[in-house]
């Protein structure tokens, strides 16, 4: 069971990856962060994200058809993806058993990057991050 | 020629949020640079310092990281309260949860580390009232995810300007909450929705974020999304529930008194709080001050 640090520098080890940051989406605060950022500044990239993630998080235009669970902290969206000519940003809700609304945000080098396989494991750290 | 009379009144403004330019505590920035060990008590609440850094945060207008995880059973009392009497003493109760299994260590560091935020917001708050420091003991919790000092001022700086921009007048902050003629039949976000069906003209952003089991700053965020929506008010402190919509005693003489009007001795309604047309303008002064 990791903890905040340990969870962006598994993440850091994805190929291409250059940088990682755990973000509170109601507030925009990081509450950890790893490697470069877009800009050079974590904190002003985390609250940017996290505006994203909030649209993305709230609103029922993303949610699946029929049942989505809006309930507790159950976020309807897994994932956000974000392409630009040279990366990619990935962004993956937290699931968590306490009042929060938290997400991990990857930056990923569009050419050494593989997208689909940093959606698997950011999924999977999402999901470690907060076993227990 | 035209004649130079008095000059014009001073048009009334209310007061805004203020953004301080300086660090928010001198003290504090103090403690941090001689890497003190204690606990600094202002007005809002205390931050507990342990070698010149934030380890722990509590204020009275927010749930503690007990109230937290123990609102949705992340953690149940017995595990917390068994935590505290093995591990309180050595001050490692953050470590005997993480060790026992009860909870893993990215989940209480995501949890202590937003409340800790949420609570320093408040403690840093503005207030003229004495500050004081007790050199003493780290606290009980033990270090799970300290924080500097400098990034805890410069996060309470940020999120004061967040909810500035969100909606300039801050009397939602700390007034019981009362729902306006617009609410019913608007679309609001499931979090919102959950403040929204707490807000009956007695509970205070506060109150709601307790009963939530949700850090109040993130109250605070719907709440000034909802007044800027015109969807809430605040109301008059004072009130018991029930009084508002005319519950009120008959008093001798008026049989039937204009519902406008309170009886003496209670409060004052919110004024113009349901009227459409007075909240319209007053958004459209506010969207013109924020200019």
């Amino acid at each position: 069971m990791p903890g905040i640090d340990e969870c962006l520098l598994e993440a850091m080890r994805l190929p291409g990856a250059r940088g990682a940051a755990v973000v509170d989406w109601t507030s925009g605060l990081a509450l950890g962060t790893v490697g470069d950022s877009p800009g050079g500044d974590h904190e002003r990239t985390a609250a940017e994200a996290a505006e994203l993630a909030r649209l993305a998080a709230e609103h029922r235009a993303f949610a699946p058809e029929g049942d989505a669970d809006w309930s507790e902290n159950a976020c309807p969206v897994e994932d956000l993806i974000i392409a630009n000519r040279d990366s990619y940003h990935l962004l993956r809700f937290v699931p968590t058993t306490f009042d929060s609304s938290v997400f991990l945000h990857l930056w990923l080098a569009r050419e050494e990057g593989n997208l689909a396989l940093a959606r698997i494991r950011l999924g999977e750290m999402a999901g470690r991050l907060v076993l227990g | 020629m035209t004649p130079v009379g008095a000059p014009p009144p001073r048009l009334p403004t209310r007061e805004r949020t203020r953004i301080p330019g300086g660090g928010l505590s001198p003290m504090l920035s103090r403690l941090a640079e001689e890497r003190a060990t204690g606990v600094l008590m202002r007005e809002g609440g205390m931050l507990h310092l342990s070698e010149g850094q934030v380890v722990y945060a509590e204020s009275p207008a927010t749930p503690g990281l007990d109230a937290l995880l123990m609102a949705r059973g992340t953690l149940d009392e017995d595990g917390w309260r068994e935590a505290f009497v093995q591990a309180g003493e050595r001050r490692r109760v953050g470590r005997f949860l993480i060790d026992s299994g009860r909870i893993g260590e990215g989940a209480l560091e995501l949890c202590h580390l937003g409340a800790l935020f949420d609570a320093a917001y408040f403690v840093l708050g503005p207030s003229s009232a004495p500050v004081r420091f007790h050199y003493g003991e780290a606290h009980w919790l033990g270090p799970v995810h300290p924080v500097p000092v400098a990034a805890l001022e410069r996060e309470t700086l940020r999120r004061r300007e967040l909810l500035h921009a969100i909606w300039p007048d801050p009397t939602t902050d700390d007034a019981p909450l009362v729902r306006t003629a617009r609410s019913s039949g608007r679309t609001v976000t499931p979090r919102q929705g959950a403040v929204l069906d707490r807000i009956d003209g007695v509970r205070t952003a506060a109150d709601i974020s307790r009963s939530l089991g949700r850090p109040a700053f993130h109250t605070l965020v719907d709440v000034r999304r909802l007044a800027a929506a015109g969807v809430i008010a605040a109301g008059t402190y004072g009130v018991a529930a029930g009084t508002y919509g005319g519950q009120r005693q008959p008093s001798a003489g008026v049989a039937d008194h204009d519902p406008a009007v309170p009886a003496p001795g209670e409060a004052l309604p919110p004024p113009y709080a349901d009227d459409p047309h007075i909240t319209l303008l007053k958004r459209l002064r506010d969207a013109l001050e924020a200019l």
